[in-house]
């Protein structure tokens, strides 16, 4: 398979390949040591990272649904001090691509963590996740409403000498009209999308089977509606839109790309193999050089 | 079963790997208790109390998740002991053999070993009975110490899968809420008879258990107050199993979460928060399977 170019740009950042982790369900990327080199993969995504750590949300914390999950974690994370100090020197030693995905409820703690992250070698971009439904606050209402949307990524902007990406809401009911106001505010690229909030109940005793009530939905179930969003955002937007919703192998990563997405982000998949996002970028490679293509002539190339 | 002790001496497992494997049978145990033994081309190192996700490769995007389920025997004949209680069960009580899976392991923390001079005391209720089936498994395969000693609670008789198995290589007292077998009532009014002797004889001993989050809560509270150590493994909702999706928090006395996947499943009772306001939700009504097939999906 040498000799496939899989190479793509996404703004300023040269990424080896289009395949990335999502945050959340790929850890600190160390836990992966024992099932495959992660360097091999265009990057990774961190689990978001708040100034101080989190506990997260009581149990029970997920619950599948029909071919997808529902989980309401509540950003439980190591806070970006032991991140910068305890996992990313282990990560640049392995010569991983990283994209700290950031997450705060005020927008002077946006760019506190953005300028923390900034300081430190080996991070090749911020992700500002304005999407998460799982917090009591902060999470959505910036994701969801274009002017507080533009203000986050105005200031991590001006605060970063990184890449800018921007995680969207599928609850914004003007998707698109965030997606342009980030682009607006200097953002380098969108990662679309993030879960979407859901409810399963348990029957035998009444009550939400995940303790928040709520969850974001993510997985297979949730493939044809990130897919749609891709779409219509990439179209929308000048700056390269990375795809992320329910995608499990080669075939879902090349519909994204075929929809508009530059890169594509594996998440839930991973949880049922570990081995998901490498056999991702395996099957793209296969994929690829079956046809004789690079893999950005996929980019927006959806026939009709 | 003649494999059981493939492996079964380990210690501390080995490197935890995605292992395809076939189904090479499917026991039933009544109605809703199946042993599937696999076929893995690696023997698999499994340390007492460690744990596998479970997943079969026809499930396609439905069941998405593996299901987490103790190590019955490690080696090239990996086994689990399942009760049908959700989808995932109910699609592994009807599998064939040569059907295709993924195990993802060895996973977690196995039992730690059993004091010098003290006599292992295994309380299992139902399904948990797996992962101590496992211990008394090695601890009779290393034939140093005392026989374990095996106290098996269910709802009914046919509630105690692997009895037989169990006091092959135990001493097995059984009690039942319908009284259908061995004494009526819980199982942990005969682990108070067991401290009571065991006091009487001024035995040492340390307590390992496995079950429902209600009997293990009662058992962690009886040794505390008795002073004998326990160790659980613990029975949460999983979706990953090794330390990523955050999904299988435990209330952990000192405060904050620990993750049953990574941190458990075997750990010391007195780590857990068994009465904190968060424990309701580790009683059982997990959408997932609780590891070891117990109450879940």
């Amino acid at each position: 398979m040498s000799g496939v170019d899989l190479s793509v740009k996404v703004g300023s950042l040269e990424l080896k390949n289009p395949i990335l982790t999502a945050s959340g369900t790929f850890g600190y990327a160390l836990e992966y040591d024992d099932f495959f080199d992660v360097s091999e993969l265009g990057g990774i995504c961190t689990k978001g990272l708040s100034l101080l750590p989190r506990a997260g949300n009581k149990p029970d914390r997920i619950a599948e649904t029909a071919a997808g999950m529902l989980n309401a974690i509540g950003l439980a994370n190591v806070g970006v001090e032991a991140f910068c100090t305890e996992k990313l020197p282990r990560l640049r030693e392995r010569k991983v691509t990283v994209i700290a995905n950031i997450f705060a409820t005020t927008i002077p703690d946006f760019v506190a963590l953005a300028e923390r992250v900034d300081r430190e070698e080996g991070v090749a971009a911020v992700e500002l996740n304005v999407s998460c439904p799982n917090v009591d606050k902060g999470g959505l209402e910036f994701g969801v409403d274009p002017a507080a949307a533009a203000r986050v990524t105005e200031a991590v902007r001006k605060a970063t000498r990184l890449p800018v990406w921007v995680k969207m809401s599928p609850e914004a009911g003007d998707l698109r009209g965030v997606g342009i106001a980030c682009q607006e505010a200097g953002a380098d690229a969108l990662t679309a999308i993030n879960t979407i909030r859901g409810l399963s109940i348990d029957v035998r005793t009444w009550r939400p089977r995940i303790a928040n009530r709520t969850g974001g939905l993510s997985g297979p179930a949730l493939k044809p509606i990130a897919l749609r969003m891709v779409w219509e955002l990439s179209r929308a937007v000048k700056i390269p839109v990375i795809g992320i919703g329910g995608i499990a192998n080669a075939e879902d990563a090349v519909e994204f790309l075929l929809a508009g997405a530059t890169a594509v982000q594996v998440g839930t998949a991973s949880f049922a193999d570990p081995l998901a996002a490498k056999k991702t970028l395996d099957g793209l490679a296969a994929y690829c050089a079956e046809r004789g293509i690079a893999a950005r002539d996929l980019i927006g190339k959806m026939v009709g | 079963m003649s494999e059981a002790s493939t492996g079964a001496a380990a210690i501390e497992g080995s490197k935890r790997a995605l292992h395809r494997v076939l189904l090479h049978r499917r026991d039933s145990i009544g109605s809703a208790y199946h042993v599937l033994t696999f076929e893995s081309e690696k023997a698999i190192a499994v340390g007492a109390g460690q744990f596998a996700m479970v997943r079969s490769e026809t499930w396609g995007a439905a069941p998405l998740l593996p299901r987490p389920m103790s190590l019955l025997t490690g080696g090239h004949r990996p086994s689990i002991l399942i009760k049908v209680v959700g989808e995932g069960t109910r699609r592994m009580a009807v599998a064939s053999s040569g059907e295709p899976f993924l195990l993802l392991a060895p996973l977690g923390k196995p039992w730690a070993k059993v004091p010098d001079g003290a006599r292992p005391v295994l309380v299992a209720g139902g399904v948990g009975v797996a992962p101590l089936l496992y211990l008394a498994r090695a601890l009779s395969e290393e034939g140093s110490g005392a026989k374990a000693l095996a106290l098996y609670g269910g709802r009914t008789a046919a509630d105690l899968p692997l009895e037989r198995e169990l006091a092959a290589v135990s001493e097995v007292r059984v009690a039942t809420e319908d009284g259908s077998r061995g004494t009526k009532g819980r199982v942990t009014a005969l682990l108070e008879a067991a401290l009571d002797e065991a006091r009487v004889h001024n035995q040492a001993i340390k307590v390992y258990t496995c079950g429902p989050h209600g009997m293990m809560a009662a058992v962690a509270a009886m040794c505390a107050s008795r002073g004998a150590p326990c160790e659980v493994s613990l029975e949460t909702p999983m979706g990953c199993g090794y330390g990523v999706c955050l999904g299988c928090p435990v209330p952990r006395k000192a405060g904050g979460y620990l993750y049953a996947c990574t941190e458990g499943p075997c750990i010391d009772a007195a780590a857990i928060a068994w009465g904190g306001e968060d424990a309701g939700a580790l009683a059982g009504h997990g959408a997932l399977a609780p590891k070891a097939g117990g109450q879940g999906s």
